[in-house]
């Protein structure tokens, strides 16, 4: 891997430092309060600024009207859109616009770059499912069934649906679909939605997977850019909060908690990049698979025990609605969970290493260090003159 | 680097090729390029042993290394080495580790010689530098005392000054192979009136000087891994002294770090969860959901650390001073490390307290597994000095 800084380190700095305009620099979260539990639970002003800035098309090609950016670039984005709790759906936009990419809906795609439609993808036949396929039957080109967690779905004007025998894209409107919203605690809304014979069109779509593998990275980055600020803001109120006449921060035991933290922060931190590169390098399919898997448990775990020590760190003020903190805490309870809970990904990446598909390579991490005697000859003349 | 008169014909040194610029090949190039240095010139000595080798056990293949030129892997190719940068320095390791070589007695290598080159004389480097890489000192390091661990500037061994001498009084332990090494190097205070730290010098001192006496410690596997040293009137020349007088803290500082990074290296996990996997196999565990629940996350963490420890060395590459936040390397991956060989004794159940001698098939190895793993939370820092550190100087926290 080359040591010179590349080019999507600058593209990283200049995208991230653009965020300031949707992610207040000074962390002031008013807005993201107003905007919870009133429907569609995000802002179609700050839509249209996400429009403007071009972030919805990150990823999409520039001959398609993107940026043509990689996963490296829009895990950061997504990191700054974690810290500021940002609840407009752009992670299921950039997945379902990559899966409408994919399969060729470019009509819709250049709506949605355009600000024209929001779509967001139903892939998920059960809370934990990772399988895209299942849940739904197709017959004589009539769509039955059902999709749940769908975020963003009360905003959306397309849903962009996968199934075994392709994807199909359908109005919100569309006869047959109905729709069951579903409150969160952060105060976004997801839905659940029921397919009864509503007529469509599917095209076949050629990577359902690696798009999932890809939006698992950058919801890892998500959750990380979530973990972070709450970790930042509550080492500031360790700093400050005075008990004993100390700061409480002083306290070892919260320190050496502090420090469990910082230890998963970075291995969350490496693991996501890594993965993100992997994508990115095009390295093989089954090869990212565990990476992307194991990047999107650890965010997920990371996520969890920041909630969970931030609301004990600041003692009863963390248990108010009126401190910041909780809407970090309320967020890292909707959003862990999404795409599978941890014990799902463990089977999956489990799976995986046991049987990796096609003639993948295995997962170095796991298998790289395995004592091996398999040795090619090679420049036996360079080291043999010194016996 | 001109070889001192004094100097007697080296043991091992022979003549090898001039090394080539292995910086400037490939990584697989490289790694080829070691694989098939390993297979042809591991002597025949223990591969994948547990413990340490002693100086006779493992002096054959030091003795090759020597002959080689690849003893040094870090020094520059003008003082001896092979002049790795931190890409090829970690391929040599993951490939010597891959091979199971044994370790060798690399304090000289590994601690002192880097320490000569940046803070010793000109005259220190030159006596010293070859007589590491031709076997004729073996160097232990004295830093640990009875009432000196975590709190190592504590250290109450003192040197006083007597005329053109220095006398060492006091006791240093937990020396690993100091029975095997022929030179110790020293923290001793030479000023007890200043703040701990600041009253602490780095000195030479040769074991076979009167007045030092070596008791070693058996560890918890049996072996005699370390040692006590006790030091009673001991004289050394006022020039066995490396840098100033009072520098020596400054200085051991600067070594801790270094290691701290390479402490965090993923192959010891790895390897465990090698062995791991290899032992719920063999015992039919295997498909067992819930041990493939507790293993996936095991093989996660482990995929997780190698990601990090990558990320630390991307950065070492990029020339950055990697700074306190080095410790949650270190800390996870001991932390790594000893529940891998706790899941390992779990998974050995009523065998797992099986004693193997050391011809015994290592593969399957639990209870010397988890014996191994204990130290590593304790030593180069203990985890929870590590933790004080981070949340001092990387978090901000308050003292």
């Amino acid at each position: 891997m080359t040591t010179e800084p590349e080019e999507w380190v600058e593209n990283v700095r200049m995208l991230t430092e653009s965020a300031g305009a949707i992610v207040p620099v000074d962390g002031d979260l008013s807005r993201v309060r107003s905007q919870r539990w009133v429907e569609p639970g995000f802002s179609r002003k700050v839509w249209a600024s996400v429009v403007d800035m071009g972030w919805l098309g990150i990823q999409v090609k520039e001959e398609s009207g993107g940026l043509g950016l990689g996963v490296r670039e829009t895990v950061a984005l997504a990191q700054v859109l974690g810290q500021g709790l940002v609840p407009e759906p752009v992670l299921p936009a950039w997945l379902a616009m990559q899966l409408a990419e994919n399969a060729g809906f470019d009509a819709e795609l250049e709506a949605t770059l355009s600000g024209e439609l929001l779509m967001v993808p139903a892939w998920q036949a059960s809370p934990a499912g990772l399988d895209p396929h299942t849940g739904i039957t197709v017959s004589n080109g009539r769509l039955s069934g059902s999709r749940t967690a769908v975020c963003g779905a009360t905003g959306a004007d397309l849903f962009v649906v996968t199934t075994t025998a392709g994807l199909a894209l359908l109005p919100r409107d569309a006869k047959g679909l109905s729709m069951t919203t579903l409150a969160m605690h952060d105060g976004t809304f997801q839905a659940q939605l029921d397919f009864d014979e509503v007529v469509c069109e599917l095209r076949p779509c050629h990577d359902i997977a690696s798009a999932l593998d890809t939006a698992m990275v950058l919801h890892g980055g998500y959750l990380l850019g979530v973990s972070e600020r709450a970790f930042e803001i509550t080492l500031d109120y360790l700093r400050i909060r005075r008990q004993f006449d100390v700061a409480i921060g002083s306290f070892q035991a919260l320190q050496h908690r502090a420090t469990d933290i910082k230890v998963q922060l970075e291995l969350a931190r490496a693991a996501i990049n890594a993965a993100a590169a992997k994508i990115d390098l095009g390295q093989d399919g089954t090869h990212c698979s565990l990476a992307v898997l194991r990047a999107r448990t650890r965010a997920a775990a990371l996520a969890r025990q920041v909630a969970r020590e931030v609301v004990q760190m600041h003692g009863a003020i963390g248990c108010t609605d009126e401190a910041d903190i909780g809407l970090f805490v309320r967020k890292a309870m909707s959003e862990a969970g999404q795409f599978a809970p941890e014990h799902a990904l463990r089977k999956q990446f489990l799976t995986l290493r046991e049987n990796p598909i096609g003639n993948s390579l295995l997962d170095s991490s796991a298998r790289d260090h395995v004592p091996t005697d398999s040795l090619e000859p090679a420049h036996s003349t360079l080291i043999g003159a010194c016996s | 680097m001109k070889t001192p008169d004094t100097i007697e014909t080296p043991p091992f040194l022979a003549d090898h090729p001039p090394h080539p610029d292995f910086n400037a090949m490939s990584d697989v190039g490289f790694r080829e390029l070691v694989r098939e240095f390993v297979s042809s010139h591991y002597p025949d000595i223990p591969r994948f042993a547990q413990r340490r080798l002693r100086w006779p056990e493992v002096k054959p293949w030091y003795a090759r290394l020597a002959r080689c030129g690849w003893l040094a892997p870090t020094w520059p190719q003008a003082l001896g080495g092979m002049g790795l940068d931190a890409t090829r320095h970690l391929i040599l390791i993951e490939e010597f580790e891959r091979y199971g070589c044994a370790r060798i007695h690399d304090i000289g290598t590994v601690m002192l010689g880097p320490l000569l080159m940046q803070y010793g004389s000109s005259e220190q480097q030159d006596h010293y530098l070859p007589r590491i890489l031709q076997g004729e000192d073996i160097w232990a390091q004295g830093y640990s005392e009875p009432g000196a661990g975590s709190d190592l500037a504590a250290l109450r061994t003192t040197a006083i000054r007597d005329g053109d001498e220095w006398v060492i009084d006091g006791q240093k332990t937990w020396v690993t192979l100091g029975a095997d090494a022929n030179q110790v190097f020293v923290l001793a205070r030479t000023d007890a009136t200043v703040k701990k730290q600041a009253g602490i010098s780095f000195l030479l001192a040769p074991m076979d000087a009167p007045g030092v006496t070596v008791r070693p410690i058996e560890n918890l596997e049996g072996h005699a891994e370390f040692c006590e040293i006790f030091f009673d009137a001991v004289r050394i020349p006022l020039g066995n002294i490396v840098g100033e007088v009072n520098q020596g803290w400054t200085m051991a500082k600067a070594l801790l770090g270094h290691e701290r990074v390479f402490i965090g290296a993923p192959r010891l996990s790895a390897s465990a969860l090698a062995r791991l996997e290899a032992l719920a196999r063999k015992n039919g565990l295997w498909n067992d959901p819930a041990f493939g629940d507790r293993f996936a996350a095991l093989a996660m963490d482990l995929g997780d650390l190698n990601d990090l420890f990558e990320s630390y060395m991307d950065r070492l590459r990029r020339g950055e001073v990697i700074g306190p936040d080095v410790g949650v390397l270190k800390i996870f991956q001991s932390e790594l490390y000893q529940r891998i060989s706790e899941e390992l004794m779990q998974v050995a159940g009523s065998l797992a307290g099986v004693r193997l001698d050391d011809d015994g098939d290592r593969r399957h190895d639990a209870a010397g597994t988890y014996l191994a793993a204990r130290p590593t939370t304790i030593f180069g820092g203990s985890t929870e000095i590590m933790r004080n550190v981070l949340a001092r100087y990387s978090l901000d926290l308050p003292a």
